[in-house]
């Protein structure tokens, strides 16, 4: 690493400037020095350094000023200020302004090899920090594609997340079994400014009281039987971040007691602690169950409702919105083709329409395992009818009882022309219909194409 | 190598040079060693006056840049000059160093000073690695990593002396590719 770090020296005496590029060069750095700021800067121009060691004062531009000029340019550049005894005052006020250390002249050798060493590893954390941010972004980019959208519902579900990520209020996510709650959960925490904070996940559901209660606050050591040892808990964890409580319509309501003053005072104690922790979070909640009988039954407080419920998003089920099959599918199919590493190069005509006649009641998490399974048994180079033939046999009715007959016709244009890609030719010929007659269909019912 | 400065060894490739009052055997400890570990022929001279001329009376040490310009002026003899001091020398920018010299270039220099103690063989020991950790730089070679190199960098005694008396493979290969390139053989 040492070799392909510049150092860039700055002072106006010749002397240090040359006595400091020597130790550096030994050391294995690339060095260059300049004898004034404006020679640094001038330098600067034509090709970044990483660290920069600048002598406060200077005649004409002086450290300082340097020190800002360089932030101004080099925001991740690293700045040792050194200074003669008499200007550690200076020198303090430099670290204020972003210089990472201060050595005074002339320097132990000890203190130079250990600050060179804290320079280095501040260098090397700085570049983990920033591959860390990028594979962030590509998490981002993943989720977005993993909320691949076509349908009406899902689009407009997705825009409004763009519109309420930002802001502090809970938001509280419904929906089926398997629609995909928790995947619009960690697209809110991406999208919003926390997405560098955490994104902490709990299953309420999952957990007896008892235990959710230790999961949520931590606990001391000796809180109870088997508290060993103090531990964080998932508020805790979840400061400067996003909090996700699934299957919040699990909870009991002594619970839901103690987390809506957690949320209203903004501290909580941990299990058997006296010390109050504040933890700074944003709500986001789950629930597959509809909580206003459960609220009636008194089974569900109703102040704790309306506290984690400022902005509701409800999922709409898979067979609800036809149109995702294909995307879903395609991008279920290319991640597990990748997966597996087999040659397959897509579904059949057949297979497509399977999947787009099932009811899903498994939803989005059931599209996924199917193809997953598809994938797996597949035999030749593309999935058809017979690696989802289960599906055939074991399929539900979509629920069609409330649609009237101009309804589920433009629903099952919009799907074919969907699975088709847009193409009209193909569509018609699907559908059974020439091309004519389909087109005066989607100009009647005003369908829109997309590719 | 010849422990005697009035008798030159044929084709040295080093020229050892006590300069003011320095302990004879402390040069014959570091002119061996050059031998034994790089392979280098030394010739040890005869010793030149006190530095005076690098003498800072504000920090009461001696300037090692200002020896090494002297002896890398010297026109005759080997192709390297290894100085060896008793007087603390020290860098603009360090305190004190226990050797200086130039990297890829001519001339290097050890000070007994700061490496003092009871048994006269550890202070012959550690000018040796001083003067092979800096024959080292002469040869262009830059500080290793590798904690068990002597060519790693030490900033105190302590460190000086967990350090073996050789180099580790890359930088003795290296050592040996720039000597072959320099001296042939």
């Amino acid at each position: 690493m040492k070799s392909s770090t510049h150092i860039m020296v700055v002072d106006d005496e010749e002397t240090i400037c040359e006595a400091l590029m020597a130790w550096f060069v030994k050391d294995g750095y690339k060095v260059e020095t300049a004898l004034s700021g404006d020679e640094a800067l001038k330098r600067l121009q034509d090709k970044p350094f990483d660290i920069f060691i600048v002598d406060l004062k200077m005649p004409g531009m002086d450290g300082i000023e340097l020190l800002s000029r360089i932030k101004e340019k080099l925001s991740d550049a690293v700045v040792v200020m050194i200074t003669a005894h008499g200007s550690i005052q200076t020198a303090v006020e430099a670290m204020k302004r972003g210089a990472i250390d201060y050595l005074c002249k002339p320097f132990d050798p000890d203190e130079l090899s250990l600050l060179m060493e804290r320079v280095m590893t501040h260098k090397a954390l700085q570049q983990e920090n920033i591959a860390l941010k990028e594979r962030l972004l590509e998490q981002q980019e993943d989720a977005v594609d993993v909320c691949i959208v076509h349908s009406e519902p899902m689009r407009k579900i997705f825009a409004s997340i763009e519109e309420m990520a930002p802001s502090l209020a809970p938001i509280l996510i419904t929906g089926e079994t398997g629609v995909g709650k928790d995947l619009v959960a960690r697209a809110i925490h991406l999208k919003s400014e926390r997405a560098f904070g955490p994104f902490v996940a709990v299953n309420c559901g999952a957990l007896s009281e008892s235990l959710l209660e230790s999961e949520l606050y931590g606990h001391e050591r000796g809180a109870f039987t088997g508290a060993v040892k103090t531990r964080r808990g998932r508020l805790e964890m979840a400061d400067k971040g996003t909090l996700f409580l699934d299957e919040i319509g699990e909870i009991s309501t002594k619970v839901q007691v103690s987390l809506l003053r957690a949320l209203e005072e903004k501290h909580f104690l941990r299990l058997g602690g006296s010390h109050p922790i504040s933890s700074d979070f944003r709500l986001v909640s789950a629930t597959h169950r509809d909580l206003s009988p459960l609220i009636k039954e008194n089974q569900f407080r109703e102040d704790f409702y309306y506290r984690i419920n400022v902005i509701t998003i409800h999922i709409p089920p898979l067979r609800e919105r036809l149109e995702d099959i294909p995307a879903l599918s395609d991008y279920f199919f290319k991640r597990y083709v990748e997966e597996t590493g087999k040659h397959l190069e897509g579904f059949t005509q057949k297979a497509l329409e399977l999947l787009e006649s099932y009811a899903w009641p498994g939803n989005v998490r059931e599209l996924r395992n199917i193809i997953e399974r598809a994938v797996v048994i597949a035999k030749g180079r593309m999935i058809g009818a017979e690696e989802l033939k289960f599906l055939d046999s074991g399929s539900s009715p979509i629920e069609i009882g409330s649609l009237t007959l101009e309804e589920i016709e433009i629903n099952h244009i919009k799907t074919t022309l969907a699975s088709c890609k847009g193409n009209i030719s193909r569509t018609a010929n699907r559908l059974g219909i020439n091309r004519s007659t389909l087109a005066r269909k989607i100009k009647r019912y005003d369908v829109k194409i997309h590719d | 190598m010849n422990a005697d400065a009035s008798e030159p060894v044929a084709q040295a490739h080093l020229d050892l040079i006590p300069i003011g009052k320095v302990d004879p055997l402390a040069a014959s400890v570091v002119a061996a060693n050059l031998q034994a570990i790089l392979g280098l022929n030394t010739n040890i001279l005869d010793s030149l006056p006190e530095p005076d001329y690098a003498f800072l009376a504000r920090r009461g040490q001696y300037e090692a840049g200002k020896i090494l310009r002297e002896l890398a002026s010297m026109p005759d003899g080997s192709r390297f000059k290894l100085g060896l001091v008793q007087v603390d020398i020290y860098t603009p920018i360090l305190t004190f160093v226990y050797g200086e010299s130039q990297l890829g270039g001519k001339a290097a220099l050890i000070s007994l000073s700061r490496i003092h103690d009871q048994d006269p063989m550890k202070i012959y020991i550690r000018a040796a690695k001083i003067g092979i950790h800096e024959m080292g730089h002469l040869l262009g070679i830059v500080h290793c990593r590798a904690p068990d190199c002597l060519m790693h960098f030490s900033s105190n005694l302590e460190q000086l002396d967990t350090l073996p008396l050789r180099f580790c493979n890359a930088c003795e290969y290296e050592a040996r590719r720039r000597l072959r390139y320099l001296f042939g053989g």
